[in-house]
């Protein structure tokens, strides 16, 4: 389908249309310039919060009251205070620690179990699958309060890790705990489908092949699926790395203590406590949103892509 | 799409089975089960278990402990009267119905029943509506108010920002599609919003409808030479803030706060529906566009028979998308919150979310959760309904 909308372009000028230009050039010309205007118009309306954001982040608390389009001399020094005084760096911390651990689990978990759905034959494959994909529907409204409870502890008996012997116990509550930040969103069924697309796409002759040469799954998977998958498992790295970063609404529930306190429900609390510090408030906007803008530009068409086709938003 | 994928594995499979002895099959089964139990465990705790246990608290009386058994009371407590919500959801399908027999009237034109079937569907129209100012009404004297009011600011931001944001989204999507230098430049800077963490976006946006004079939307609006308004901070309908006019209940429409949230959605979403149509754009074949040009077709007239039907499975989509993103919209929505809108920015999912959090009825807040998904259930199946006839498929 792309492929054909390139090669039939219709920006490639015809017969009818390269008379048209003759005669009408300057009707042309005007045409231009009004497309061109709507869209500088448009990505100006785009730009303008941030631009709004960059600046007020560089006023004093007394230019930002006033109102002036950009600060006389910019004040670096609101971003050290923001990050210490206001404790944003502590935030930010949280945030990278649990997106990590949340990308690195959910690709544990949906790795082995697109491979499962897309190439093991095993009894119950496609009764899980359905089971699985049926969660794609339910939202996050209905099944918070539940999770809530369950998070808490007032369900099923947690387990706690310890560092010391037996490891692990069970019981207790996981608020406040990297636990209840990070291992509800560690598996999750659009990963899982993604990824099993692209893993039942991959050749049979592949598996032949490495079959004879006695290699089993687990080998097979590792060595051979996961290098030829690095596209798949990007988009699912992206989407992951969105979900867990934006995440407010959980974070905000199990999250009463400054502990794992993570950045968006750290800028929500400074907005409420100090409203007044408009300054303050802008660079730590600013600082919440540069890790997805940095990866945003590095990998702008997965990024666009990934997106675009699936269609979450945090 | 499934059921494809696994006879083709099932049919290679079976060619090399032949060679492999039986112990196979269970070495299969347990690599498999092996596999997939991390993440089955995950999903069952977190996924699925969850949405029979919010049915099961809905039903009890649960203020953070569990109380006892209530059938179906906490239902009753968010929709007030049940006879009410009868008589609304009837109207709802008086609503469909009559939109059925006016389309009818006017597919045939051969038919000299049309006259008879608009005076039909206008008797209907008439009927569903006063069935829906009674239904709702009983349901607003018994219910929870504060929700149903939700439900109603919700229907606002719905309908004043998803048509927006697709006629805007298309607009920039068919310019982009002109030969256009720095095309791919104007993408990336239109799809910047919808990137952008929503909390961020709110806490940016808060400042620039802050009600002072000269923050960012007061000043915009004196370069035109409106009066500064309050924005997030104004719980007046927004026609009588901007316009002056007094309009009574549910024709009032949104207020100024409401409409401020409306502004950051369109401004969130319009480069996202931008990417989506200019895939759609690209899809479409050029020869039929040089048809049309040598048969003389102006450029309105492509737009029009060309551009918009072959998109309108897109449309469709996005649409659909719009509209259940508008009704699970949470976090700007809490977070642009103010205490001087006086609620008239409480959507449901906010009323949802308070309920729980704030007011800790856990079993009201599960139910409440539950309406509002069988709503949007019920929306978008009414618009498949609606929509999918007029949507050309190629």
């Amino acid at each position: 389908m792309a492929d054909r909308s390139l090669e039939f372009s219709p920006t490639i000028p015809t017969v009818a249309a390269q008379q048209d230009d003759h005669l009408w050039s300057w009707r042309r010309l005007l045409n231009k310039t009004l497309l061109y205007s709507i869209l500088v118009v448009a990505a100006v309306v785009a730009m303008v919060p941030f631009l709004w954001m960059i600046s007020s982040s560089l006023m004093t608390l007394g230019e930002t009251i006033n109102r002036q389009w950009l600060p006389t001399t910019p004040q670096w020094d609101n971003y050290t205070r923001a990050w210490r005084d206001a404790q944003f760096g502590d935030y930010f911390l949280n945030s990278v620690i649990i997106t990590g651990v949340t990308i690195a689990g959910l690709l544990f978990t949906s790795i082995f179990a697109a491979y499962a759905f897309a190439r093991v034959k095993f009894f119950g494959r496609g009764v899980m699958f359905t089971l699985i994909l049926s969660t794609l529907m339910i939202p996050e409204s209905v099944i918070m309060i539940p999770n809530f409870l369950t998070v808490t502890g007032r369900i099923i008996p947690l387990p706690q890790l310890h560092p010391e012997l037996p490891f692990i116990s069970f019981g207790g509550s996981w608020m406040n705990t990297l636990s209840a930040l990070t291992v509800p969103f560690m598996a999750n069924a659009f990963s899982i489908f993604l990824l099993r697309q692209f893993f039942a796409q991959i050749p049979d002759d592949l598996w032949d092949a490495a079959r004879i040469d006695g290699s089993g799954h687990l080998r097979f998977l590792l060595q051979i699926v996961l290098p030829i998958s690095r596209p798949a498992m990007l988009t699912v790295t992206l989407l992951t790395f969105i979900g867990a970063w934006n995440a407010f609404l959980w974070p905000l529930i199990v999250t009463t203590r400054e502990t794992w306190r993570p950045l968006m429900v750290g800028l929500y609390n400074f907005v409420q406590e100090g409203g007044t510090q408009t300054h303050l408030m802008m660079a730590g906007s600013f600082i919440t949103i540069i890790p997805t803008l940095i990866l945003y530009f590095l990998t702008q068409k997965t990024f666009t892509e990934g997106i675009a086709t699936t269609g979450l938003k945090g | 799409m499934t059921a494809t994928n696994l006879n083709q594995n099932s049919a290679s499979a079976s060619g090399i089975r032949r060679f492999w002895p039986k112990p196979d099959t269970i070495r299969e089964n347990i690599t498999g089960w092996v596999f997939i139990s991390p993440a089955i465990l995950l999903v069952f705790v977190f996924g699925l278990f969850p949405i029979g246990y919010a049915f099961y608290m809905s039903l009890h009386r649960w203020r953070i402990q569990q109380g006892r058994f209530l059938w179906f009371d906490n239902y009753t407590a968010t929709v007030g009267d049940w006879g009410g919500a009868l008589l609304f959801v009837l109207s709802m399908v008086g609503l469909y119905l009559t939109y059925r027999v006016w389309t009818g009237a006017f597919s045939n034109a051969q038919s000299n029943t049309w006259l008879l079937k608009v005076g039909v569907a206008l008797a209907m129209m008439g009927a569903s509506l006063f069935m829906l100012v009674i239904g709702w009404d009983r349901m607003m004297g018994a219910g929870n108010t504060a929700y149903l009011n939700g439900l109603v600011y919700t229907f606002y931001f719905a309908f004043a920002s998803v048509p927006i944001q697709l006629a805007l989204g298309l607009i920039l999507a068919y310019v982009l599609y002109q030969n256009i230098r720095g095309k791919e430049f104007f993408r990336m800077i239109f799809f910047l919003p919808y990137v952008t963490p929503a909390v961020a976006a709110a806490v940016i946006f808060r400042v620039v409808f802050s009600p002072r004079e000269n923050a960012l939307a007061n000043s915009l609006l004196g370069m035109f030479g409106v009066e500064p308004q309050r924005w997030i901070a104004e719980s007046r309908p927004f026609v009588n803030a901007m316009f002056g006019l007094n309009l009574e209940g549910f024709l009032a429409g949104p207020s100024m706060a409401l409409i401020s949230v409306v502004i950051l959605g369109i401004w969130t979403y319009v480069g996202y529906n931008v990417v989506i149509f200019l895939a759609g754009l690209g899809a479409i074949p050029a020869d039929l566009y040089e048809a049309a040009r040598v048969d003389g077709a102006s450029e309105w007239n492509l737009f029009r028979s060309i551009t918009l039907p072959l998109l309108s499975p897109i449309t469709f989509y996005l649409s659909i998308l719009g509209f259940i993103g508008t009704f699970k919209a949470f976090n700007t929505i809490y977070v642009m919150r103010d205490p001087f809108a006086q609620g008239t920015t409480d959507v449901a999912s906010i009323v949802v979310f308070d309920t729980f959090y704030k007011a800790s009825r856990y079993g009201e807040a599960t139910a409440q959760a539950i309406v509002l998904f069988l709503i949007i259930l019920a929306l978008t199946q009414i618009q498949r309904n609606v929509f999918e006839k007029r949507v050309f498929y190629g």
